[in-house]
């Protein structure tokens, strides 16, 4: 996302100097002028006049700029924000608009410009110069690293640059016609919705449209991710769309790594905490086996105990619902998903994990102690990854209680409401504590204190909890030992960036 | 101790599985009393009377069963005790049969296997009752001996004969007939052959210089 943007950012800042160059080389402080319809229609009639009456349709034309630069300041013009995205949408999309662009070419070409008054044909004239603006627009174009389409009213493609003809894998002349439907299949421009938008972005009062991600396809029928922003412009006097189109591949690419990495830790964790699951497992079929001979048992007594019989039957299902919820858990866990946001409750998610590392921490002889306030507001997020983040640091919490008196081996869970918005989720242990030193590197990736630790799972725990719009932090405690606290917002509203997914 | 009589402790924290296996080993017609942790039963061990075994599961959360098992043993409170795990190692059933185990079985346990261990185990506890029985008598009947009637006994037992005893203890053959008559009798041994075999599960010979 970033790279592409800079490029993109820089790109423009190219073009910009460009124009700044042009403008530079004209008398007139022109760029950027956004002109209205109504002010086109007084140009037009300017042409008309000159025809008529030469001298009177030069003081006209003076009249005209002069009426142009009282527009502009009427309009209350405002310089385009410093936002690249701005830019692209005022500059690009008002070039091909902007007559005022004309008027400084025209004044350049004034000598010459004066003889070609004379010629009858005004409307070739006027159609060549436009043709020709085209052609400097399209050229300039061409030199951006984006892709860009223009396509009319009825989404045909009137215009690719080069970047277009490599992302998609069509010549140029191919593209030309092309429905865009064809390349970006989901994309519907609404051109005249865009034209009406047109005038008011033209006063510079517009916010860029909020781009949107689609699958765009190649030549070759092969698709890819992809970003369009779509925005109004005018090509060759007509209302068109300019949609700008960047490959997300990488990025799609980048999230879709990054979820991986996060599967294989949990994995991986699963894996350590294999006996453990295995106990849990095997404590419901022990009962279950035990129930159900004791039943045959007692079917086999005369007079039968009925009522007994109706208990060990009722046991029977519930210890079946307890392994299979502790599979179902497990699997959860284990499951190659796509995140999932929905209000949770965090005690819930606490109790997953608890249960999952319960034995694991009988084994080694340590108590958990779970707290938490009740009656907080759910958290929104990914239920898997945030079990994935509790998982995580209570084995780290477990691990640092390994060379501990048998006294202190407690870890103690808190959930806290914090800020009125927020929860807090406190994670304490009575081990040795954290050095120092590392500290500030903890959530690092491969950064690890542990002798045969990968030194992911913080650094994907803070991932997970900053995506989720929260902060992770560790402290060392007062008395022995350290705390890891995360925090999350509370509330049904989605972070956008957790829907984007960013890393 | 009739089987009816005998009492199976079930230690198990995980209230499913603990309900489950005393309802099997009820099924069997034993009694069954059943504790979710070590500390319950500790609590409750030292009023134990009669013939009894123990099902420990292993992974407590308080005592883990190998510790309570020690525990039981410096208390002077041994049972039999059958262990069940999820998860055993061969460590750790070695150190549980060293401290006395009798039996260790791995989560799921079958009926048969578990019942059998069981019947086992009280079998154990009861000779271990009868034995504990009757050395308390045994003791109860050497201590109404006195220092002296203690040497004669030490001596006999050895396989001495009076003339022997007395000269040993430097006193007449006499006195140590009466000595002998009273021992055989506080002892309530019929027999020279009698007395010996009582007094050897006593593992008591005392020596000379001890019982002065």
């Amino acid at each position: 996302m970033t790279t592409l943007s800079a490029v993109a950012v820089s790109a423009l800042v190219v073009l910009l100097i460009f124009i700044k160059i042009r403008r530079m080389q004209t008398s007139e402080p022109t760029i950027g002028l956004p002109i209205d319809g109504e002010w086109s229609r007084r140009r037009h009639n300017n042409y008309a006049f000159a025809v008529s009456d030469k001298a009177a349709g030069m003081e006209r034309a003076g009249d005209a700029l002069q009426d142009q630069t009282n527009i502009r300041r009427s309009a209350g013009f405002r310089p385009p924000k410093l936002s690249a995205r701005h830019f692209v949408h005022t500059h690009l999309a008002i070039l091909p608009r902007g007559r005022f662009r004309r008027t400084s070419l025209e004044n350049e070409l004034q000598p010459s410009h004066v003889k070609s008054r004379t010629e009858p044909d005004d409307d070739s004239w006027t159609a060549a110069r436009q043709s020709r603006q085209i052609e400097r627009f399209g050229a300039t174009l061409d030199l951006l690293p984006l892709t860009i389409l223009v396509a009319n009213s009825q989404e045909k493609t009137l215009f690719a640059n080069t970047a277009a003809e490599k992302l998609f894998g069509y010549s140029r002349e191919e593209l030309s016609g092309v429905p865009v439907g064809k390349l970006v299949p989901a994309l519907h421009l609404n051109v005249s919705a865009a034209d009406s938008a047109c005038s008011n972005m033209a006063l510079g009062g517009r916010e860029p449209d909020g781009h949107r991600e689609l699958v765009a396809r190649r030549r070759d029928g092969t698709e890819f991710p992809a970003e369009v922003t779509t925005n109004p412009v005018s090509w060759e006097n007509e209302a068109c769309t300019l949609t700008i189109v960047i490959d997300r591949t990488e990025r799609y690419e980048l999230l879709r790594n990054r979820q991986q990495l996060a599967h294989l830790t949990r994995v991986s964790t699963l894996g350590e905490l294999t006996g453990s699951l295995a106990h849990e497992l095997n404590q419901p079929l022990t009962a279950i086996l035990s129930n159900a001979q004791a039943a045959q048992r007692f079917l086999a007594t005369e007079p039968v105990n009925l009522a007994e019989v109706r208990e060990i039957l009722h046991d029977l299902v519930e210890d079946n619902h307890r392994a299979s919820e502790v599979i179902r858990k497990i699997r959860a866990l284990v499951k190659k998903g796509e995140l999932e946001a929905m209000p949770l409750s965090i005690a819930s998610v606490i109790r997953d994990v608890t249960l999952l590392v319960r034995s694991d921490a009988i084994v080694r002889g340590i108590r958990m102690c779970v707290a938490v306030t009740p009656d907080l507001p759910p958290v929104h997020g990914d239920k898997v990854q945030l079990q994935q983040v509790v998982l995580n640091l209570l084995l780290n919490a477990f691990d640092a209680l390994e060379s501990c008196a048998a006294l202190n081996r407690e870890v103690a869970i808190e959930v806290t409401p914090e800020g009125g918005d927020r929860i807090r989720v406190a994670v304490r242990d009575g081990g040795t504590g954290l050095a120092g030193n590392t500290l500030d590197k903890l959530f690092s990736p491969f950064f690890t204190s542990k002798r045969d630790g990968l030194g992911l799972g913080l650094s994907i725990s803070r991932s997970i909890v900053e995506m989720h719009g929260g902060w992770i932090w560790a402290q060392n405690n007062e008395d022995r030992g350290a705390t890891f606290y995360f925090t999350l917002p509370t509330g049904a509203t989605p972070e956008r960036s957790f829907q984007r997914g960013r890393p | 101790m009739s089987e009816a009589r005998s009492t199976v402790f079930v230690v198990d924290d995980d209230e499913a599985v603990c309900r489950a296996l005393t309802r099997l080993i009820c099924s069997a017609g034993y009694c069954v009393e059943s504790f979710e942790s070590a500390h319950e039963f500790l609590e409750t061990c030292p009023h134990l009377e009669g013939c009894a075994c123990l099902v420990l599961d292993i992974g407590l959360p308080d005592i883990n069963g190998l510790e309570l098992q020690n525990e039981l043993i410096a208390l002077n409170r041994s049972l039999p005790i059958i262990f069940i795990t999820g998860r055993g190692d061969i460590a750790m059933t070695v150190k549980a049969m060293k401290a006395g185990a009798t039996d260790f079985l791995a989560k799921p346990v079958r009926d048969s296997e578990l019942l059998s261990a069981i019947a086992n185990a009280l079998r154990v506890s009861s000779q271990a009752l009868s034995s504990r029985i009757e050395l308390d008598c045994i003791h109860r009947r050497m201590a109404r001996l006195t220092p002296r009637e203690r040497e004669v006994l030490a001596l006999l037992v050895e396989g001495r004969l009076n003339k022997q005893v007395a000269s040993e203890l430097g006193v007449a053959e006499k006195t140590i007939k009466v000595h002998r008559a009273r021992v055989m009798e506080k002892m309530e041994a019929h027999s020279l052959i009698d007395l010996v075999r009582v007094t050897d599960k006593v593992c008591i010979s005392p020596s000379p210089g001890q019982s002065s």
